[in-house]
Parts: C-alpha cells; structure tokens; sequence
C-alpha cells in the first residue's frame, strides 16, 4: 500500500479515471433525468411543474443523499473496524436504530416522526459505539472474525427489537417502517436526509486522516492523528447516517459494502480520491434500484431494501467470484 | 404414538354425552354446516370479532387469547382464563379448561385443526367483502347457538339501523380510499381487499378502480392519492391501536400532495377507530363502532 | 488499509481445521475417558430435561396433554439432532468451527424454495398434495440446491473469509428474494409460508412428524457410517485425498445430506441461526475432542439439553411471555460473541 498523500491518487488508478468519469457522469444524469420522468402523476398536466418540484425532485434528491450517505458510511465503518466487510446495515446499527424508533412508539406514541429519527439516531450510535468497542477487542490476527461478529451482533440487537415489537403488536409496523423504501418521500418529508450531504462533505474534510486511521492506531498516532477524536467523529457519521435514513427511509443493505469494494478495487485505498466515486456510485446505485422498485409494480411500490437486498446481494457475490478470474 | 387410542377415547366420551345434552343443531360457519350441541356452557375463543359479538350478546367466555386488542373487551382479562395467543394456542391450558367449544377465525382460523384436538371448533372467519351480511349472520347464529336469540334479535336490529343510517350518509358523496399509514408511510385497499366491504357493502364507490386486491395493502407513494385524487379519504393508523390517536396519520398525509385532494380540501378526511377495523371487523359492537364513525364522518363533512 | 478482501490468495492465515488426536499412550485413555464422561453426563441431562419436559405442571386431561408432550419433545429432539449433525459435518467440509448452514444462509434458502412453489402451485395446490410428499420433495430439491449452489464456495475452502461472505450474501440473497416473491404472491397465500419464516416450537406440524423422522433417522445414521472418514476430511482436502478419500465424492454427499437435515429442522420449527453453532462450539468443549465419533453425539446430546430444557423453562418459569426462537437468537447470539470476544472458541 503506497503512502498515501491525499492529493494524488495512486498512479494505478490515474489513466482509466477520466474516461469512466465521464462515462459515471452521463450514466448518473440518465439516472437522474429517468427518475424525473418516473411516476404515478402526470407531468403533463395542470399541476405538472408542482409534482415535479414536490414529488419527483424530492424523491430523486432522497435516493442520491441515501445512497451517498449510506455509501460514506460504509467506507467509514470500514475504516474504523479496519475490516472490509461491515457496513452499518448489517452490523447492528441499521438494528439499533429500529429499536429507537420502536422505544419511541411505545414510549411516547405521539412523538412526531422527526423525534423518532432523533431517537433512531441517538440508539444507532449507541448501537455502533458498542460495537466498534467490542470489535477493537478481537484479535486482529483473524479479520473474518469481523464481520461474523458483526453479523451476529446485528442478529442479537434484530432479537431485542423483534422480541418488543412481538410482544406488543408492533412487528408489522416495524417492519414496514424499517424496510427502505421511498414511496412516503416528497417536499418537506426528506429534508432529515440532508444531513448526509453535510456528513459527506465532513467525510472529505477529515479524508486524509480516515486514511491515516486506516493505518492503525501507532501508525495514526505515530502520524500525529489525535486517534480518539476521529474514532468519535467517525462514529458520530456512521450514527447520524444510519438514524437519519432508517427513520426517513428505512434500512437498505448492501450499498455501504458493494460500492465501497468494488471502488476500492478500480482506484485504490486512498480515502480522498476515492470518496466523491463512492458517494456518486452509492448514490447511482440506490437511484436506480428505487427506479427498479417503482415500475416493477406499477403503479404499486417495492420496497427498495428488498430491491437491494436482491441487486446488492447478486452484485457483491458477483464481484467476490469474479476476483480470482480477473487478477 | 398414542394419539388415535385417545382420540377415540374422547370420541366414546363425545359420544356418551351427545346424546344426554340439549338437543344439537346445524350452525353455518366459515368451513360449512356444522352440527352442535345447543347451549354449550364452557367456550374458549380465540378470534377478536366473534369474542366481540359473543360478549355482545351476554354469553359468558371462559377462555381468551392474551391480548384481546380492544378496550371494552379488557374486562375479559380478569374473568376468563387466557389460553393462548391469536396466532399459537396454548393446547394444554385449553386442555385443563376443557371446553364444550372452540370459536377460531380470521388470523386464528388456521389453528383449527389444533384446538380441535383439544374440543369441537368452529372456524367463524368473516370474510372482507360481505362483512355486514356475514357479521348479522354471525350474530343469528351465535343467538341461536348459546340460547340467547332475543339479545341477538336486539343487536341486529341495531346494528341493521347502524348499516342503513351509515348507507344514507354516504350516498351520493362521492368516491373514496382507504389509506392504512405505518409511520410514515401509506398503503391503499381497494375493493375485494379486506376493507372492500366499505365499498360493496356500504356503496361508497372507490377513487381506483383496478386497485390490486392484496389483502394488506398495497404500498402507494402520495402521487397515488394526489392522481386519484379522491372525494374521501378514509384512514386507519396501524399503531393507533396502541395509544397513539389519530394525529400522527394526520401528520403523515398532511402534506402538499394529499393537501391538494378533493377530499382533503373540503375536510372528507374519515379517520376510523383502528383496533375495530383493522383487528375486530366482523364483531357486532366493533362493527356498530365503525359505521358510526362513517356516518359522522360523512354526515359532518357535508 | 488492511485488505481482507484482497487476501484470498493462499497464504491467508486461515482457520487451523481440527486437530487430528495427536496424544498417544496415556494421554489418548485420558481423553478417552474424558470424552466419555463428557457423553454421559450430557445423555443423563438430556435425560433429565426430558422428563421435566414430560411431567412438570401438569394438569387436566393428564392422557393428552402427555400426548401433546411427547409430541412436541419428539420434534425438539429432533430438530436438536438435525441441526447439530449437519452443523457438525458442514463445519469439517469446510473446514472450520465457525460456520453453520443457518449463517450460509441454508435455511433462508429453505424458505425461499418454498415460496417458490407456493408461487408456482398456488395456494389450493400447495395445500391439495400431501403434505409428507410435499416436504419430501422440498426437502430432495433443497438438498441439490445447496450442493449445487454451496459447493462451488466449498472449493474454496481455504479461504474462509470469501467462504463466510458468500454464505451470507448468499442469505441475504435468499431472504430478499424470498420478499419479493411475498409481494408477488397474494398475501393469504404467502400465510402458508410465513408460518414456517419465524421460529416457533410450540404449534408443530404433527403431518410433518414422521417424515421428518425418518429423513433425520437416515440422514443421521449415513454420517454416522461416515465418521471416520470425517475425521480423515477434517485433516484438509489435499490430505484427505492422499488419504485415499475422494473428497469431492464424499463432500457432495455429505452437503446433500446436510441440505436435507437443514429442510427437516426448517420446515418443524423455523430458520434457528445460532443453535447449530452454539450447540457444537458448546460440546467441543464439553468433550474435549474433534473427533467424529464423539463429538456427534455430543453435539446432537447438547442440542436436545438446550431446546428441551430451553423450552421447558421458558413455558413453565416465564409463561410461554417470550418465544424460544426469539430468546435463542439473543442467548444464542449473545453467548457466542462472548465466545469469540475470550477467543476461546477453538
């Protein structure tokens, strides 16, 4: 692994960068322009321009936030457990957070939905904080252990919250609340999911030294990273983007593993060089599984956590067989 | 295994006192005809609806399942014994009640063939789309069946003056849909969906007409109630059955899409009570509840 | 960034398979003798547990509510012995004592196939064929599903991350696909099969009871022939076959068998993710040895202590307030991330 600079990336991944550039930017505007277009109400009409601006740019705007979010939170995740194979949908956050939604509907039945998303947030960073503390004491010679960990962790939390939501009737309701899906987006109903474009912009401020946090806790230190603050802000992104959109949303696997590995594998480690392709492809990604989810049943809805737990599945087990082959 | 020695055994039993009890009658259920012994003195229910109707008419239940959903069957709780839940049977304290009957239906319908093991059971399921014809049938049967015709005679002529006041609010107000919200989000029922009965039996026209007949819903993003944009909008919260009212589905459709509906804009917005729909649909008091709520709704928002 | 995922080439400091009884003399009677020991004592709690499950709080119709019993105690001990036999045999395939067939997403794939046939025979005639031929034929078509899906990620065996990551994508793969087909289906239809998506091991499916015994009976008896030549697959693929073993051969069959054991648990109580796993990680420690002859009994003793026992407690000291499948995934889950967090596991 070169040492990374922040500024260059590495020499291996300069020559393909400008063309599939350019090739992601056309892609992503098809994207974003088919979403547009896509929708139960007709453009065409009266109220043509106020569905566009209240439905159709909102729910565009809130599958690119999520899947950009999601994405960087992904990479974060990883960078803190150091092991490439957890993500905060499937390592007890996305979990932890449905339990804060749940406490809060039980609890304070008539709280509004932004005070759920706030107790959604506050229990996913309990739930990561916890875990990246019992993580940390794992031995490190053995990085599967990782994310098997991290799996059953998720499934201990999932019980909890399944075992509540039994006892009390909720189990449905949870469920359609938890699963991802963005047929409830419109104006003044995503804006919570603006927060991950400020966590995006604050992933790319502290970039270089995610890297060096990368490196582990002597090197970063040993590099003069203050290592327990960027552990905390590290933890604070993972927490905020999981809440935000398990509460906005709902939960939607994969997207922080998938995209993260396979840019990983195209353009290297370093963390600057490859986050705006993350952030871009998380957001592509979750853009046009939402797509998948509005036509498949039209003029019906599927939830898009189902959609990407299929697409997200097929695509990573693709990717992880198609290595040998390649290399 | 043992079980067919016991099994017949308790047929011999069955046998021994049929022809000593009150005399047996054909009653209509869910499954068809069945032949019942009148009057029978310990029963056990596990559907929330026929609970609702049995209580109605008087008839002392002596087990329940755990949670009985509604507020005015609570007093239940502390008189008759619990037995199970909905969806699992607890067959051995079934067992040590020793009921003469079992009452299952709707989400309970499929643990018939285990609490039969236990005494006879009749799956008493009302169906979605001829829910008021089938609730009165019910309440008929159940009169005629526990030896309380009179009471019975009573609740459907209530309930028969419920269904017509409610049939007159709603003629020609135009169409509607019915919306369940989940937090923040919605699903619509159609006709032919467990809620068609508002429809094919109350004769409110629905604002869609080929809306899918899944029987949880169908989930909708809000552009689908703005096209369809209905004269009513009939609402049912799927957490309000645990405390929370009614202002968080308004909050969920109080936006600019669903604000710009017919319904919305001239205040048709119905919401119903959501543990009598959702869960005790079919029952008689449950029943009366919900078309009282209709005819206020309807009648109010002229 | 410390690449797991660029480490599959050979090399990658991979799970030890078990260690082939090295001790000789002496020291091989000590652990024989612990091994046995190990053996009765679980057989005695199973025992124990068995009979508290029998006879506590009993009343009413005391002939039937026997009945029920021993019903439902049929089935748990079943279920226990299924899922600690395949578990057991999926672990030497593959090489390590972390996986199970629940976390390679094996029973996930049970539910899929079928909702899959519901899908395509509908809910009359899903309900209209027998229900013993039914299983038979889920269970036949699950079991070729998993060798043919699961052995091409066994060839990999060395590398047990990529081996780990596929079964859990492949889960997840299965369980989303297994949604979808839920939205697909009408709602009523998918009843029937949601009823076997959560576990339960209260209301068992008493038409289920005999094939499933008898699936159980043969599936386990044919490992049981084949427990030394597991012990010999323990020691790796590439030493087995200069052991004379055909690897490959035997490894198929045993994954059939396994997709078979894995169908039978399945459809009596539901997908159970972690028992298999604490169930095994529990006797190995118990009794002290790897080595097949002990440690499949050991685990399926160890299965029926914990779900007869489990179950007995929950009904009679908590009133049935929780259900077991739920409170295994935590205590199950819970446990066993202790486990690897004292990195005693192995």
């Amino acid at each position: 692994m070169s040492v990374p600079t922040g500024l260059h990336p590495s020499p291996r991944a300069r020559p393909g960068l400008r063309l599939d550039l350019a090739a992601a930017i056309v892609l992503f505007a098809a994207l974003v322009v088919a979403s547009l277009l896509v929708g139960v109400g007709d453009l065409g009409g009266a109220g043509g321009l106020q569905l566009l601006v209240v439905s159709r740019v909102p729910r565009t705007l809130a599958a690119i936030l999520t899947g950009a979010g999601l994405a960087i939170a992904g990479l974060v995740m990883q960078t803190l457990a150091k092991n490439r194979f957890v993500e905060p949908m499937t390592a007890g956050t996305g979990q932890a957070a449905g339990l804060g939604i749940l406490a809060m509907t039980i609890l304070a039945p008539g709280a509004s939905i932004a005070l759920k998303s706030l107790a959604a947030t506050v229990a996913a960073f309990a739930g990561t904080a916890l875990f990246l503390a019992l993580v940390r004491r794992l031995p490190p010679t053995q990085p599967f252990l990782v994310p098997l960990f991290a799996i059953v962790y998720g499934g201990v939390v999932g019980a909890v919250t399944t075992a509540v939501a039994w006892e009390t009737d909720l189990l449905q309701y949870l469920d359609i609340w938890t699963n991802g899906e963005f047929s409830a987006v419109m104006q003044g109903r995503y804006e919570l999911l603006w927060v991950n474009a400020a966590i995006v912009a604050a992933a790319w401020w502290v970039a270089d030294r995610l890297t060096i946090l990368s490196l582990g806790r002597d090197t970063a230190v040993g590099l003069g990273l203050n290592y327990a603050v960027m552990l905390q802000a590290g933890l604070a992104i993972v927490a905020l983007v999981a809440g935000v959109t398990v509460a906005t949303v709902g939960a939607i696997p994969f997207v922080g593993l998938v995209v993260p590995a396979l840019v990983a594998r195209r353009y290297g480690e370093d963390v600057r060089a490859v986050l705006p392709i993350i952030a871009a492809g998380g957001a592509g990604l979750v853009l046009a599984c939402d797509l998948l989810a509005r036509v498949v049943r039209f003029p019906y809805e599927l939830p898009v956590g189902t959609v990407l737990a299929v697409v997200g599945a097929a695509v990573f087990l693709a990717v992880i067989f198609a290595r040998p082959r390649q290399t | 295994m043992k079980f067919p020695l016991s099994i017949l055994a308790g047929s011999v039993v069955a046998l021994a006192l049929g022809t000593a009890a009150a005399s047996a009658t054909d009653i209509e259920t869910a499954t068809g005809a069945v032949e019942i012994d009148r009057t029978p003195k310990t029963i056990a229910v596990y559907d929330i609806a026929a609970l609702d109707t049995i209580n109605a008419l008087g008839v002392t239940v002596a087990g329940v399942p755990d949670r009985l959903f509604l507020p005015e069957l609570q007093p239940l709780a502390r008189t008759a014994e619990v037995v199970g839940t909905i969806f699992e049977p607890d067959l051995e304290a079934l067992n040590a009640l020793a009921p003469d009957l079992v009452v299952v239906g709707g989400r309970s319908a499929r643990q018939a063939s285990e609490t039969a093991r236990v005494a006879q059971t009749i799956d008493m399921t009302i169906d979605g789309t001829e829910l008021l014809d089938e609730t009165l049938a019910r309440i008929e049967t159940y009169g005629i069946l526990f030896g309380k015709e009179d009471r019975a005679e009573t609740l459907a002529a209530t309930l028969d003056e419920d269904i017509a006041e409610a049939r007159a609010a709603v003629e020609g107000k135009g169409d509607a849909l019915i919306i369940m919200t989940n937090g923040p989000k919605i699903s619509v029922y159609g006709p032919g969906t467990r809620f068609g009965w508002l429809h094919s039996e109350l004769g409110i026209p629905p604002a869609v007409d080929d809306l899918g007949a899944g029987i949880h819903g169908d989930a909708v993003s809000f552009e689908f109630v703005a096209s369809a944009n209905p004269d009513w909008l009939i609402v049912v919260d799927r957490a309000a059955a645990i405390g929370s009212g009614e202002q968080n589905a308004r909050a969920t459709l109080d936006n600019v899409l669903v604000r710009g509906t017919k319904a919305w804009s001239e205040g048709h917005v119905i919401y119903l009570p959501a543990a009598d729909f959702y869960i005790a649909a079919g029952g008689a008091d449950a029943t009366g509840r919900i078309l009282k709520a209709i005819t206020e709704g309807f009648t109010a928002g002229k | 960034m410390p690449d797991a995922l660029a480490d599959t080439a050979p090399g990658t400091p991979k799970v030890a398979p078990n260690a082939a009884p090295a001790d000789r003399g002496p020291l091989l009677r000590a652990h024989r003798r612990r091994a046995r020991l190990a053996l009765a004592g679980l057989a005695l709690a199973a025992l124990v547990a068995a009979a508290i499950s029998m006879t506590i709080g009993l009343r009413g119709n005391i002939a039937f509510a026997l009945e029920l019993r021993a019903v439902r105690l049929a089935a748990l001990v079943q279920v226990a012995v299924a899922i600690a036999v395949s578990t057991v045999v999926f672990q030497t395939v593959t090489g390590n004592r972390i996986l199970t067939p629940s976390i390679m997403g094996m029973d996930s794939l049970y539910l899929l196939v079928q909702s899959v046939l519901v899908l395509a025979l509908g809910a009359a005639g899903f309900s209209a064929l027998p229900a013993g031929l039914t299983f038979a034929g889920e269970a036949a078509l699950m079991a070729l599903l998993a060798a043919a899906l699961f052995l091409p990620i066994l060839r990999q065996r060395g590398d047990v991350v990529l081996m780990l990551l596929a079964g859990v994508v492949l889960g997840a793969l299965f369980r989303g696909l297994s949604s979808l087909v839920a939205r697909l289906i009408d709602p009523n239809t998918f009843a029937i099969v949601q009823s076997v998506s959560f576990a339960d091991f209260n209301t068992v499916d008493e038409r289920l009871l005999l094939p499933c015994i008898l699936l159980t009976l043969a599936g386990t008896a044919l490992i049981w022939r084949s427990r030394h030549v597991l012990d010999i697959m323990a020691l790796g693929a590439d030493d087995a076959v200069g052991l004379g073993v055909d690897w490959r051969r035997t490894a198929v069959g045993l994954v059939l068998v396994v997709g078979v054991l894995v169908a039978v648990s399945t459809a009596l109580v539901g997908p159970v993710a972690f028992l298999g796993l604490l169930v095994v990680a529990l006797a190995e420690r118990l009794a002290g040895t790897t080595r097949h002859a002990v440690l499949l009994p050991a685990a399926a003793l160890t299965g029926v202590v914990l779900l007869v026992g489990g179950q007995t407690v929950l009904a009679h000291v908590f009133g049935n307030a929780l259900t077991l499948g739920i409170v295994i995934e935590f205590a199950g889950g819970l446990l066993f991330l202790v486990l690897l967090l004292s990195s005693r596991l192995r």
